[in-house]
Order: C-alpha cells, then sequence, then structure tokens
C-alpha cells in the first residue's frame, strides 16, 4: 500500500476506534448519534477493505479468468452477465426488509449499546460473511441453490432439513411481520385507508405494465409512487370525514383481512397484484433508506435512551429474557440473517459477470443492510424512553389504561406523561399511541421526528409518520405475498411427488389448495399474536429469530464443509466463528423459550401457570375458552421451537460427520464445482479482484 | 460540464436496469446474436414475472 494510503486507513481505525469508545463509555449525558454513525461506517469501511480481501484472496480465492456461470450459461434471461454496481443494487433490494428496521427498535429495550454491537460485529464477521461464502458456493456451482448444495455438500438428510427449514421459516416469517402490520394499522382510519389504496394503485400499475407499456418498469413505479403520496396526504381527509369508521377496525378484524389479502394475492396472476407491488416497495424503500441516512446527517439527533437499561436483566416489557441469548435473536435481519442465503443462492449467482464482484455484492451488500439497522436504532433512540416504552410495550404487562401505563413506566425510572402522549399522538395523526407493539409504530414516530426537522417541523410531522408507516406496510405486504407465493410453489412441489396433478403449477384446484394451506398456516400464527394479551410480538418474534438463525446455520455449515473441500481447513474459522456463535445463541434461546421456569420465558412455564389458574378456578367462565386456546398455542409454540432446534441439531450432526471423516481420512473430499471455463473478460495474470 | 452530464448518464442507465426496464432489450440483443424464435415485449415480461416470484426473491 502507498504511504497515503495507509494513514487514510488509520485515520479510519482512529475515528472508529474513537466512535466506539464514545458510545461504550459515555454516561449520564446524553451523546449525539453521528458517533453511532461515524464507529459504524469505520468499522464496515476497514472490515471490507481488510477482511473481505482476506476472505476475497486467501480463502476463497476468487478467480476472474474464471468463467462465471451468467457467462457460461448466458441465455438472456436468467443466466446474464450484469455490471456489478447493478447486481449491487438487485440483491440489496432483494436482501434489505422489514427485519433490520424492527429488530433493532425491540431489541433497543435493553438500551442502544448492545444491539448496536450485535449489528456491527456480527454484520461484519458474520452476516457479511455468510452471505459473501453462500453467494460464492453457488457461483461455482452452477448458481445451485442453498437445498441443492446442502443435499450435495453434506448429505440428502441436510437437503431435506434445508427444504423443511425454508417452508417453516417462511410461515413464521409471515405470521409475525403480518402481526406488525395489524399492530400498525389497529384503530388508524388513516394508516388502513393509505394500505388499502396501494392495492388499486397495484393493479393499475399492473395493467399499465401489461398492456400499455410492456416492461416499463420505472416509470410506472414513478407514477404509483406519486399515487400512493396522494394517497398519504388523502388519508388525513378520510381520518377525519364520515369515512372514518368504514377504515376503523381492531386487531382481529384487521388479521382476517390481511389473511384474505394473502390469499388473494396467492391466487391472481403475479402480474396484477404483487410483481407492481413490489416494484412500488422497491423504489419506496431504497428512496427511504437513503433519505434516512440523509436525514441522520443533517438533523445529527441526540440519543434519549441510555446505552444500557435495567431491562439486560431479562424483565424487558417488549420481550422477557436476558441480553444473552435474547438480544441476538431479535436481532437477526441486520447482524446475520439466514434468509440472505436463499438470496445468494437464487437469483443473484446467475447474474454475476467476474467472480470477482462477488465480494462487492455479497460482502458489501450486507453491510449496508447492517447499517440500515444501525440508522433503525437511531431512530429509536431519539424518542424519550419514557414514550419509547409507553408506545412498545403491551396492554398486558403496564396496563390498557393510559393512567396505569404511565405510572408504571414512570416507576422503572422513564417518566412519560398521559398528556404528553396524548399530544404526541395528536401530532402525528393517531387516536392514542399506548400499547402500539410491533416496533413499526415507535420507527414511525422516530423516523417523523427525523424528517420533519429537516422538512416542515412539526405540522408535517402527522404526513411523515404516516408516510413512515406506509413504507413499513408497503415492503411487508410484498413479502407476504412473495413468501406466501414461494410458498405455494414449494408445496405444490412436494405433493406433486405423492399425487401429479397437484404439482402442476396452473391448475386452480391445486393452486387454491396449495395457497389456503399455506395462509391457513401463517393465518394461524398470526390470529393467535393478534389474541394474545402479551401481545404476541413477544412469543412470536423470538420464533421468528430462531427459524432465521436456523437457515443461517445450514449456510454456514455448507460454507464450513465446502471450504474444507477445497483443501482450506486451516480457513475454517472463518465461518465456524459465526456458527459456533449463532449455535450457541439459538440453542440457549431454544431451550429457554420452551423450558424457562419463568412464565414470560418458557413456553411450558406459561402453559402451565394458566392450566394452575384454570384448575384454581380464578378463570372467569366466559373466558375458559380463551385460556384452553392459549394453554394449546403456548404448546404448539413449545412444539415449533423444539423442531428448530432438532433440525439444527440434525444439520450440525450430518455435516460434523463428514468433517470428522475428512480429518481422520476416511473418506476423500470431493470438490463439486463447475468446470474451470476461461472467461472471454479475463486480463493475464489476473487472479483475483473487485 | 458535458463529463457531469456524462456521468448522470450512467447512473441514470444503471438505475433502469436495476429496475428491470432493458431486460427486454438485452433478451432482444441475445436472440439476435444465439438465434432463436424471440418472445414479443409483453410475452418476455410476464414469463419473467412467472420465473420469478417461483422462488425466494424478498428477505425479511
Amino acid at each position: 500500500m502507498r504511504h497515503w494510503k495507509k494513514l487514510v486507513w488509520m485515520v479510519v481505525a482512529v475515528i472508529g476506534a474513537l466512535g466506539l469508545a464514545m458510545i461504550a463509555t459515555v454516561r449520564g449525558e446524553p451523546l449525539n448519534a453521528v458517533w453511532l454513525i461515524a464507529a459504524a461506517g469505520c468499522i464496515y469501511a476497514l472490515g471490507y477493505r481488510f477482511y473481505s480481501r482476506f476472505i476475497a484472496y486467501r480463502v476463497l480465492e476468487l478467480n476472474n479468468r474464471r468463467a462465471t456461470p451468467a457467462e457460461r450459461f448466458d441465455d438472456g434471461r436468467d443466466f446474464v452477465p450484469t455490471n456489478k454496481w447493478v447486481v449491487f443494487g438487485h440483491h440489496f433490494a432483494a436482501i434489505a426488509g422489514p427485519g433490520p428496521l424492527v429488530g433493532p427498535i425491540l431489541a433497543a429495550q435493553f438500551g442502544y449499546l448492545p444491539g448496536t454491537l450485535w449489528i456491527v460485529i456480527g454484520g461484519v464477521l458474520g452476516g457479511a460473511v455468510q452471505d459473501f461464502t453462500t453467494l460464492f458456493c453457488s457461483i461455482r456451482r452452477d448458481g445451485k441453490s442453498l437445498g441443492q448444495m446442502a443435499k450435495d455438500e453434506i448429505s440428502s438428510l441436510g437437503g431435506y432439513t434445508a427444504l423443511f427449514g425454508v417452508l417453516f421459516i417462511m410461515i413464521i416469517l409471515i405470521a409475525v411481520v403480518a402481526l406488525v402490520v395489524v399492530n400498525a394499522l389497529k384503530n388508524s382510519p388513516w394508516g388502513l385507508f393509505t394500505i388499502a389504496m396501494t392495492i388499486p394503485i397495484a393493479f393499475l400499475m399492473g395493467i399499465y405494465l401489461r398492456w400499455l407499456r410492456p416492461g416499463k418498469v420505472l416509470e410506472t413505479s414513478i407514477i404509483g409512487f406519486v399515487l400512493v403520496l396522494a394517497a398519504v396526504v388523502a388519508g388525513r381527509y378520510v381520518a377525519e370525514s364520515w369515512l372514518a369508521p368504514y377504515f376503523t377496525y381492531g386487531g382481529p378484524t384487521l388479521a382476517w383481512m390481511i389473511i384474505a389479502y394473502g390469499f388473494a394475492a396467492s391466487v391472481l396472476p403475479v402480474w396484477l397484484l404483487l410483481a407492481p407491488r413490489d416494484y412500488l416497495s422497491t423504489f419506496v424503500k431504497l428512496g427511504v433508506v437513503m433519505a434516512l441516512a440523509l436525514g441522520i446527517i443533517l438533523v445529527r439527533p441526540t440519543m434519549l435512551l441510555p446505552p444500557l437499561t435495567r431491562f439486560v436483566d431479562g424483565t424487558g416489557p417488549i420481550f422477557a429474557g436476558k441480553i444473552f441469548p435474547f438480544c441476538f435473536i431479535t436481532i437477526a435481519c441486520g447482524a446475520i440473517s439466514g434468509f440472505h442465503s436463499l438470496i445468494a443462492s437464487g437469483t443473484t449467482p446467475k447474474l454475476i459477470m467476474q467472480e470477482g464482484h462477488a465480494r462487492m455484492v455479497g460482502y458489501g451488500s450486507m453491510l449496508l443492510e447492517s447499517f440500515v439497522a444501525i440508522m433503525a436504532m437511531v431512530a429509536a433512540t431519539v424518542l424519550e424512553p419514557g414514550v419509547y416504552f409507553a408506545v412498545n410495550s403491551p396492554a398486558g404487562i403496564v396496563g390498557a389504561l393510559p393512567a396505569q401505563a404511565v405510572q408504571t413506566i414512570s416507576s422503572w425510572g422513564f417518566p412519560v406523561t398521559e398528556s404528553a402522549m396524548a399530544e404526541l399522538a395528536q401530532k402525528v395523526g393517531e387516536v392514542t399511541l399506548f400499547n402500539r407493539t410491533g416496533g413499526a409504530p415507535s420507527l414511525a414516530v422516530g423516523m417523523a421526528h427525523i424528517f420533519s426537522k429537516v422538512l416542515g417541523g412539526s405540522g408535517l410531522m402527522a404526513i411523515w409518520y404516516h408516510f413512515a408507516i406506509m413504507f413499513e406496510a408497503l415492503f411487508i405486504l410484498t413479502l407476504l405475498d412473495a413468501g406466501t407465493r414461494v410458498g405455494r410453489f414449494m408445496l405444490q412441489d412436494l405433493l406433486g411427488h405423492f399425487w401429479k396433478p397437484l404439482g402442476r403449477t396452473s391448475w386452480y384446484p391445486s393452486v387454491t389448495l396449495t395457497s389456503a394451506v399455506i395462509v391457513a398456516a401463517w393465518g394461524y400464527f398470526l390470529y393467535q399474536g393478534v389474541v394474545d394479551p402479551l401481545g404476541g410480538i413477544n412469543s412470536l418474534w423470538p420464533l421468528f429469530g430462531i427459524s432465521n438463525q436456523l437457515l443461517a446455520t445450514i449456510a454456514l455449515c455448507v460454507g464450513t464443509t465446502i471450504l474444507i473441500k477445497m483443501r482450506k481447513a486451516r480457513y475454517a474459522w472463518v465461518t465456524l466463528t459465526p456458527l459456533g456463535w449463532l449455535l450457541s445463541v439459538t440453542m440457549t434461546a431454544s431451550y429457554q423459550k420452551v423450558f424457562h421456569p419463568h412464565p414470560r420465558i418458557g413456553f411450558l412455564a406459561h402453559a402451565r401457570a394458566l392450566s394452575d389458574q384454570l384448575a384454581a378456578g380464578a378463570v372467569p367462565p366466559g373466558d375458559i375458552g380463551q385460556v384452553q386456546r392459549l394453554i394449546f398455542n403456548d404448546r404448539l409454540d413449545a412444539v415449533v421451537t423444539g423442531i428448530f432446534a432438532l433440525l439444527v441439531a440434525l444439520i450440525l450432526v450430518e455435516s460434523a460427520r463428514q468433517w470428522w471423516m475428512y480429518a481422520l481420512g476416511q473418506k476423500q473430499p470431493v470438490l463439486q464445482e463447475g468446470p474451470m471455463v476461461v472467461s472471454k473478460w479475463a486480463t493475464e495474470g489476473e487472479e483475483a479482484g473487485g | 460540464m458535458a463529463k457531469a452530464r456524462r456521468v448522470l448518464w450512467r447512473i441514470w442507465e444503471m438505475v433502469r436496469e436495476v429496475f428491470g426496464d432493458k431486460a427486454y432489450d438485452r433478451y432482444a440483443e441475445h436472440i439476435r446474436t444465439h438465434g432463436g424464435e424471440p418472445l414479443t415485449r409483453e410475452e418476455f415480461y410476464v414469463s419473467q414475472l412467472q420465473r420469478k416470484y417461483t422462488r425466494p426473491s424478498r428477505c425479511c
């Protein structure tokens, strides 16, 4: 390296260290969020420059002379060699979803420090490594999927584990994000009107794209975006008019609406609803991420939340359990998200033009997603802590009445008043902000706070709030549509083995049946969450985190196995380190969620506490049915958690068996890569790049 | 000035490509050079969507 370059990197390291030191040590006085952003940014820069380079050159040995699947199978459709910035955009748009926005908001109950450290360190050493290695493995194997690689490289049992893991995670994931939307739209005519309008807007876009201007996605997205903005503004007038009651519903009704919507989206032609929504949400998502970064830099907000709160002891109101393991389960996306490995072994490897690009696309996109999680954390910390807890705590913990809630929360040392909450609710155009669990409303308040300081002042706060809610709901619903549809295809594929016609994806009886099964599966968990007095997030979000980490375990096991087969066992620690950490987190969390003696943490303890109440006759006769349902749901959740833990153990044992045999020399590692064909873009003497 | 315009144009082209506006042109080009029976713009658009949404395309 040149001297001045060394100097630049030293400055970056010093700023990063200084930022970290500030956020870790400052006590008593509020810190400016810029420190958080600076520290994170510097660590990402260092991680990218040095660690990803090490992985690219030493560990994986990316080779630009070797033709990628995109070049070898170029068909102008699936396999298309594409500019690396374009692939980066595609890949980032595909991996970035609601996860990194919601997780940090929930985990902020511990204070901003634990979540921030996990996002940054987990991102650099875990998530980005997983995405990068999975992408690389898929590129070297003609763009194969994770499930296929697990089958080929580990064993067919490993492959089936991956298949079931994907189906399970899809169902839990959809249920939990749908719950977030329901909680955000509860009794909010403005919010519901805006979201409802996105459906006819999507229809219009779909028709426009199909018949008027086929394939002109960008201009259609811009038209759609303008219409959605109009819907956000119009929502205020609807909420203040005689129409309001038609858009005001409680949780259970909204849950049924979303279930009906999910079914419709799965059976309707994809060009009509799913695809245009997806374009709209991608457009809004990329825009908002950039706007939020700009907003934070311009406003430089002060973080009012302390670095650590008393809830590190496990008694938190938003979700119960100690920092270890629950902080690392709650924040999955943003630090390490197993779901990414499906994208990294899906469309992306078929677009990569040169192997060297995998570094920026795989490692780089994940760092950007990690940065989005940091911004969400900042949005949580700009609220007064009392307000943050009042918005995010379920009625079952702090009390359903505002007076009870403010008293409970103030007694924890986070002062908040009824009048302050009422004023804030009025400012953002909502009836109430108490017990709005799920993270979305509090993120929207934080974002509205930041945006309104840049543009419009408190007069536009309500518009910004509903813009933020629309933004979150938009891509949650996109995920729900797309997930239900993929789940339907997977199920049809599976059932087709038993009876051929069920596997036909255009046979309407089969389409209807399998869609209904998938929707019923996530709909059940969603409904259970909506009627749960503890808010549902408390039980469903950890389940989602665990299932996501399960996929990450599979991806890292595949990565490690391939590293060993490449005779790179001495570098296996690159994937084994995050794997080891994930295993300890996932296993501890699964065990605690099932067997912990505290009813707020352990599913079985909660079921026991409820049945004791039933046995003692402490339940009013009218509520007996509901309590019995809660007991059943607790046991079901325990079983689901147990299955996840079992799948993790299974894939690990299967992989470890292979590693052991290679180590003892009982089995010769066979590397199953695609053939080495010299790329037409290769330049002489080039080994790696990007 | 001219250089700035060129850079902006490049960025705009890339944004269009990320959104998939140029997918058909690429496909048509591929058919032209490699041969085969081309789909119309509309057929291509719909069939690409069918393929795209049968596998995980969106993440959490």
